[in-house]
């Protein structure tokens, strides 16, 4: 097979403060995003927290790839891929259970949840058993976890879990920090929201800091709620370059101006204070200065968006189609926060939600704008003036800058060319 | 006689579990309730079950050992 990826000139799509309409709605730029990103670097798949016990399982996916996450009896994690050897029908499709082997309904052949194919009903079809050593299933060769969030990927080598995270393993320990027993677990429930977008605009938008004032101007209103500010022109929070295409929205400047523990999230310690007397007995002094940080807004490159407190897993399903998993961040052994986390995952991203529906709302009207090739840039330069190193030498720029969108698409750029 | 325990499904499999008393001893009564099937399960053969190692019962798993092969063909 021909790669998809080497017949199209990124560098005459791709410049460094505009990206060509194109890249949104060509289905020959997504099979090459299949090949190059999805099918090739680390993919967020799903948290150990999701299979507790041996022999439990969940259905996730990679792009368009069903796959199964399966703990076996030893507590090992395996990365299966949802597809009858015989003729290709979904082995599993519940999206959890436990069980030590799965039985293909269409007929009968039997895995266990280690991939090994157990046997076939009416052997003497295939006169005996030697298919049952070739014919175990599809696996994702490489999978590594991180503060137990599972990725995989679909090359045998290449860089390391922690060399593709890179700098956004930060994002991971400052999640867990907030956690009295250092763990997240997922165990709230995901909502799936489907729309009809390509799945850059959404990447693009999880960091962007210009467009919340706007777009959701009507859930800071009502809620009274101080977001909105953190992304104004005053505000001295600032959007970052992780590298790896992992971008930030760093609003811990503000925060620390603010100097409210637990600001962050709307509320105060003496609402939460049983958290916040596990927490100051893990950390002590440094209580406060956590509780004032808060949780990070990071873009996990290519498809976990951790924000604050809910994670969105972002999954392509065909050019101009993406599908939303979400779910609220819960910290292990902490009730009283997990229950308000909850709620306002419920208020903001749920089914009456405002801000996912907001959000939603424009991924779509970005989709059939981009349709018209007149002009065919999208312009992505804000902020180029005034772009900086921090301290760390990563690059920065203010809050309602273009810094991450520059940094996805460069990241993007190198990929595809590879 | 005998004592309901429950009912356990999965996308694979539908079982009630029973602890039976009608024989000198007791025994676990598993009934397949997607073919009326009943099989029993004594003291010993449980214990033996908790003692399994990884893929233990991964010969009995084939589809292919007793349920469904021809019935000419031999074991
Ligand atoms: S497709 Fe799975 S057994 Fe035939
Ligand atoms: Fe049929």
């Amino acid at each position: 097979m021909t790669s998809a990826a080497a017949t199209i000139p990124w560098d005459e799509l791709i410049e460094h403060d505009r990206v060509h309409g194109s890249l949104y709605t060509d289905p020959d730029v997504y099979a090459a995003e299949l090949e190059r990103i999805w099918y090739r670097t680390w993919v967020y798949v799903g948290h150990v927290s999701e299979v507790p016990e041996p022999n439990d399982y969940v259905l996730k996916s990679i792009g368009p790839q069903p796959v199964i996450m399966s703990r076996d009896k030893q507590g090992e994690i395996h990365l299966l891929l949802n597809r009858c050897t015989h003729r290709a029908n979904l082995v599993c499709d519940a999206p959890k259970g436990n069980s030590s082997a799965f039985r293909c309904p269409y007929h009968g052949w039997t895995f266990s949840n280690t991939g090994k194919l157990l046997g076939y009903p009416f052997n003497s079809g295939y006169a005996g058993t030697a298919l049952k050593s070739e014919l175990g299933l599809g696996r994702v060769p490489r999978v590594a976890s991180y503060q137990g969030f599972v990725f995989g990927s679909f090359a045998e080598d290449g860089p390391t879990l922690e060399e593709h995270l890179g700098a956004a393993t930060d994002a991971f320990d400052r999640l867990v920090r907030l956690s009295p027993t250092g763990e997240v677990e997922l165990t709230a429930g995901w909502l799936q929201h489907k729309c009809k977008a390509n799945w850059k605009m959404l990447l693009e938008n999880e960091t962007d800091g210009y467009h919340p004032q706007f777009v959701h101007s009507s859930i800071f209103s009502v809620a009274a709620s101080g977001i909105g500010d953190l992304y104004g022109e005053k505000s001295t929070a600032v959007c970052r370059d992780l590298g790896n295409g992992h971008t930030e929205n760093d609003l811990r400047p503000e925060f620390r101006r603010l100097d409210q523990p637990l600001g962050w999230f709307g509320t105060d310690p003496a609402k939460v204070p049983d958290y916040v007397d596990q927490l100051t007995a893990v950390h002590g002094e440094r209580t406060r200065e956590i509780l004032v940080d808060g949780s990070p807004h990071v873009m996990v490159f290519p498809n976990l968006f951790i924000a604050e407190i809910q994670l969105f897993v972002i999954q392509p399903t065909a050019v101009d189609e993406t599908v939303q998993h979400v779910t609220a961040v819960q910290y292990r052994g902490a009730p009283d926060m997990n229950r308000r986390m909850l709620q306002q995952t419920i208020g903001s991203v749920g089914p009456a939600g405002f801000l996912l529906a907001d959000d939603s709302e424009m991924y779509e009207r970005n989709q059939r704008g981009v349709q018209a090739r007149n002009p065919e840039w999208l312009q992505i330069k804000r902020g180029t003036h005034r772009e900086r190193q921090d301290e760390n030498g990563f690059t920065v720029g203010d809050a309602t800058d273009e810094v991450p969108q520059r940094a996805i698409w460069k990241h993007y750029r190198s990929l595809m060319e590879a | 006689m005998a004592d309901e325990v429950g009912e356990l499904s999965s996308e694979f499999a539908s079982v009630r579990v029973r602890i039976d008393t009608d024989g000198n001893g007791p025994r676990l009564r598993v009934e397949d309730l997607r073919t009326g099937h009943v099989g029993f399960l004594d003291p010993l053969e449980l214990e033996t079950l908790a003692w399994l190692p990884e893929g233990g019962l991964h010969k009995l798993l084939d589809p292919s050992l007793h349920r469904w092969r021809a019935e000419d063909q031999e074991r």
